[in-house]
């Protein structure tokens, strides 16, 4: 497609309002973490942190980064397991549509249905009588859960989309099914894998009730938690709240800009193959 | 017009997630007559969903089938009650009013969410410069805890303090109560509900967009089709698939969202904005002493619902294989 | 979906639920607890393991001879954790709650009683106590005590013209109240959120008319809620108290345009960075005097073991926690009140503005007193449901607790 510069330039104007407007809560959060406790409920509000602190920073630098880490390692192996048990999955339901896969899809769907605190009081019933507890394995299999069933929706509808004259040509080749699988499908499917990896990460980066349920008292404890060191049993101090929030967004939303980079390079890959 | 025809198979030569439909089911059916083998792909994934959800699930329907007390939950030994749990949910003069909410909710979350979404993603489907950094920071707000999301909102939506308010004073709109009068708080949630499934939307309309060749646009733009006849003719269709499944998605976790209302409002004032997830939780979790027989019935309920939704889905997408 | 498919989606349910069933069969009974380390649960993940309070638990770890180990929770969180963990049969050695979570845990057979754990009690004061008490057993101790009192802005009242001392009854309030007005200030906050927070916030001016617990909608409640709900239309209080924490209602306060906020002994530190001066008075009763405050904090506990032999053990860690110096500490870095009159003494000498407190405090009631037990969460929702309706313009003051006194006497 060609654009003229600066009709391109004039779109540009108009995505950065539509993106300030859609970030604007994400603002009033960062002002409220410079916030003075005083200045929280003011009215009106004031617009910038007039008389801003730096203490809910302060008390975040000094007690969260740990949590920051843990975070990040169970986000990442709830990317892998995802993708591990989904990917296949969402293959075999597309292109071999095996009997009894249609149930199959619709357990999945019943399975998202289960309210969060059900499931996570079944797992913490699970891992209590196993000893796995407030362990990172844990949290992650139990992030899993979050993005499993909607992975293999999103591979279901995603792969039923690649040519049928593409698979069969690999095994004319000679390739068995797991080869076809791994060399042919996964490749293909780039695109439809990175957002799904991003989906998986994202949901485990903000899940909060597994977390407090299955973590809530051991070493490894996600920046979710974190933030409840500022919520006490009468009062929360919510500068440092925020300032937990704004901290914990700065490397995830590094990661996004990253992936989307690598989503947008994925499908001129996909289209140079045909 | 010819053309047309010829674009339409130049779509299933092409493949992208659009094409939902299997290329002639009859041929490659007859091709491999046993299909049991393909299990071998869903095995990590069947034994999974046993072992992890399968559990939840029947101690739910155990929760609700039994008479629980405080004291049977722990010591055990709950009288099987039947239906009663049931019974005393649907006859709960609350019934009716939560079902409103929660059909409303749903359907207003969903219908905005979708829209929203869909339009940005056809704007930020058009390449311009910093497109790509823009439509990764809309995702912003998801990686926000939503402890924080919710309450930035109820901040926000503060009857007195709130900057929503406070610009509404500019124009000279008086003060709403947006979290704290009957009228006005399932509006409240709904709008930050919407905020939050934008970007989920986005993503998955603009992954589907990804997918359809370029070259379809290029020769309707050579048949002198305007935007809007584009989008109809072909966006619209050859989304449709990807489209019904953020739309299925967006429907189960509409349905089971409670912790933004319980954060925003507790389902209040009076019950004016709780839905059937936030009284399951309620009942449950929410209070001192915990009723966990009708929580769990309501619970199941919402898992009726959500199948309810899945089989229309299954009918949808079956009639489209049909054409 | 055909009928062949729907008669397989059957069997996988059904193999499904064979396969948990039996798992769930067979787990095996034992927990980590039969280990060396004592488990101790607690609701203050505000401390870290760097803070004086886990190196307190560590300190009587030691001294009775074991080690602990200490998990913090969100308050909310911690009554289904402790259920789910009896349930299992994997309670933790000490567990300290929020004081109306016992009787709840009681009611479940959870907690042993001071019979069976001899724990010595003699020391609290009684009105503390009774949180912790039903059927008359004793399940627990408190640990530190706080309740509600009135703060209110020291220049803005003088400003308005209203002298604190002489606001002794529900009259003289409402009318500083309109004195404040008059200067285009704002009134009084408080938090009437629909949840425990609403009905503990509404309690003082509820026990202040004269009502009963068991009698939501006698005349006496109806002229509680009608104050508050007098105060909403009138601009005496904003709009915002209806979705309001203790919290929010102290973030209103800090502002500097609230004459008076009803708020707890816990906002004390905060109160020294207003920037203001403030002061307390006690919350009025409607004929005068101060009005009963319901109780606030936590209790500690000793969960129900299979192991019956641990006890000892547990009772010495719990006696150590509670004892008059440990006490001092614990309820100074918490801003609590000490249930103890001999270390409430203590408290009051070594800071004088806690002397209001500790009165407050000894003045105060428990809410699942009067043999309430268990029928008080009942109550109290049908109590805050009906602030909230009044509140909201949805009903009448009467008829909103006529609601609830259906409500929480009916199933």
């Amino acid at each position: 497609m060609t654009t003229s510069t600066p009709r391109a330039w004039w779109k540009t104007g108009v995505g950065l309002v539509l993106t300030g407007l859609m970030l604007f809560p994400v603002y009033w959060m960062i002002n409220v973490s410079f916030t003075r406790d005083q200045d929280m409920r003011a009215s009106p509000p004031h617009l910038f942190p007039t008389n801003g602190t730096l203490d809910g920073y302060r008390a975040v630098l000094d007690q969260q980064l740990p949590y920051l880490g843990t975070s990040f390692l169970v986000g990442l192996g709830t990317v892998v397991l995802t993708v591990a048990l989904a990917a296949p999955a969402g293959y075999a339901l597309a292109k071999l549509r095996p009997p009894g896969g249609p149930a199959l899809s619709f357990l999945l769907l019943i399975a998202q249905m289960i309210p969060g605190i059900i499931m996570a009081m079944g797992f913490y019933a699970i891992y209590l009588t196993l000893g796995v507890l407030n362990t990172l394995p844990g949290l992650i299999l139990a992030d899993t859960t979050l993005a499993v069933p909607f992975a293999v929706l999103i591979f279901t509808a995603f792969m039923s989309g690649i040519p049928d004259e593409l698979l069969q040509a690999a095994v004319v080749d000679g390739a068995g099914r797991l080869r076809t699988f791994w060399s042919v499908v996964l490749p293909v499917s780039r695109n439809s894998i990175v957002t799904v990896s991003l989906f998986a990460f994202l949901w485990s980066w903000s899940d909060f009730i597994f977390a407090s349920t299955l973590s809530g008292g051991g070493d490894h404890q996600p920046i979710t938690l974190g933030i409840y060191h500022y919520i006490g049993n009468n009062n929360q101090q919510w500068n440092a709240i925020m300032a937990t929030a704004v901290v914990a967004s700065i490397p995830a939303a590094v990661l996004l800009i990253l992936a989307q980079r690598y989503v947008s390079m994925g499908v001129t890959a996909g289209a140079v193959k045909d | 017009m010819p053309s047309t025809t010829e674009t339409s198979t130049a779509v299933r030569d092409q493949g992208g997630a659009a094409t939902a439909a299997p290329p002639g089911p009859p041929p490659s059916r007859a091709r491999r007559p046993s299909r049991w083998w393909a299990w071998g792909f869903l095995a990590p994934v069947t034994i999974y969903l046993a072992a992890f959800y399968a559990y939840p699930l029947y101690r739910n329907v155990e929760l609700s089938l039994r008479e629980y007390t405080v004291r049977s939950f722990v010591q055990g030994g709950a009288p099987f009650a039947g239906l009663d749990n049931y019974r005393t949910v649907l006859t709960d003069p609350a019934f009716v009013p939560t079902l409103t909410h929660t059909v409303v909710f749903t359907a207003a979350s969903l219908a905005f969410q979708f829209t929203i979404g869909m339009a940005l993603a056809l704007f930020f489907h058009q390449h311009f410069p910093l497109s790509r950094t823009l439509r990764a920071l809309i995702l912003v707000p998801w990686l926000l805890p939503l402890i924080v999301s919710a309450s930035t909102w109820s901040w926000l939506l503060n009857s007195d303090s709130g900057l929503v308010n406070a610009a509404l004073g500019v124009v000279g709109i008086d003060p709403v109560n947006w979290l704290t009068s009957p009228g006005w708080s399932l509006t409240s949630v709904i709008i930050a509900n919407v905020w939050i499934g934008i970007p989920f939307n986005l993503v998955v309309l603009y992954s589907g967009l990804q997918a359809i060749p370029t070259e379809m646009y290029e020769a309707s733009a050579l048949d002198g089709a305007t935007g809007w006849q584009r989008f109809w003719g072909i966006t619209f269709p050859l989304l449709r698939p990807v489209s019904l499944i953020t739309l299925l998605l967006g429907l189960v976790y509409t349905l089971k969202v409670f912790d933004l209302i319980w954060i925003m409002t507790k389902g209040g004032p009076t019950s004016s904005s709780a839905t059937l997830a936030t009284w399951s939780y309620r009942l449950g979790f929410g209070n001192l002493l915990p009723e966990f027989g009708p929580g769990a019935a309501i619970g199941n309920l919402l898992i009726v619902l959500a199948l309810i939704a899945g089989l229309v889905y299954i009918r949808i997408e079956r009639r489209q294989q049909l054409r | 979906m055909t009928g062949l498919s729907r008669r397989r989606l059957a069997a996988v349910a059904v193999i499904a639920l064979a396969a948990v069933t039996g798992s769930a069969c067979s787990s095996s009974a034992d927990g980590p607890t039969d280990g060396g380390a004592y488990l101790v649960w607690d609701p203050y993940p505000q401390f870290a393991d760097d803070s004086e309070w886990v190196a307190l638990l560590k300190k009587c770890g030691t001294s009775a001879g074991v080690s602990v180990e200490r998990t913090g929770y969100d308050t909310t969180d911690l009554t289904n954790k402790a259920l789910l963990a009896a349930q299992q049969g994997n309670s933790p050695d000490v567990l300290i709650v929020d004081n109306p979570v016992i009787s709840t845990l009681a009611e479940a057979g959870a907690l042993t009683t001071t019979d069976d754990n001899k724990l010595d009690v003699s020391a609290m004061e009684k009105n503390l106590l009774g949180a912790g008490q039903s059927g008359g057993k004793t399940y627990g101790v408190p640990i530190g005590a706080n309740t509600l009192a009135l703060y209110y802005n020291k220049d803005l009242l003088t400003a308005a013209g209203v002298d604190p001392a002489a606001v002794t009854d529900w009259t003289s309030l409402t009318a500083a109240l309109t004195k404040v007005k008059a200067k285009g200030k704002k009134g009084i906050t408080f938090s009437a959120i629909g949840t425990e927070e609403g009905s503990f916030q509404f309690l003082p001016w509820f026990w202040g008319s004269g009502a009963q617990l068991t009698s939501l909608d006698s005349p006496q409640a109806v002229s509680a809620l009608t104050l508050w709900t007098d105060w909403l239309k009138q601009g005496h209080a904003p709009n915002s108290v209806i979705n309001n924490t203790q919290t929010t209602s102290w973030q209103e306060f800090a502002t500097g345009d609230y004459a008076f906020a009803e708020n707890g002994t816990w906002q004390l530190a905060n109160a020294e960075k207003l920037g203001f001066s403030y002061g307390t008075i006690p919350i009025p009763a409607s004929a005068g005097g101060p009005a009963p405050a319901p109780t606030g904090g936590e209790f500690v506990s000793i969960p129900v073991q299979k192991n019956t032999g641990r006890y000892e053990t547990s009772q010495k860690l719990v006696a150590c926690l509670t004892n008059a110096d440990n006490l001092l500490t614990t309820d100074t870095t918490l801003s609590y009140v000490a249930p103890v009159a001999a270390v409430q003494e203590r408290q009051a000498t070594a800071d004088p503005k806690l002397k209001v407190w500790v009165e407050a405090v000894r003045a105060a009631k428990g809410r699942t007193g009067d043999d309430l037990g268990t029928k008080y969460p009942k109550i109290s929702e049908a109590l805050w449901t009906a602030v909230q309706s009044a509140l909201s313009g949805g009903k009448s003051p009467q008829q909103a607790l006529t609601a609830a006194q259906t409500a929480a006497t009916t199933r």
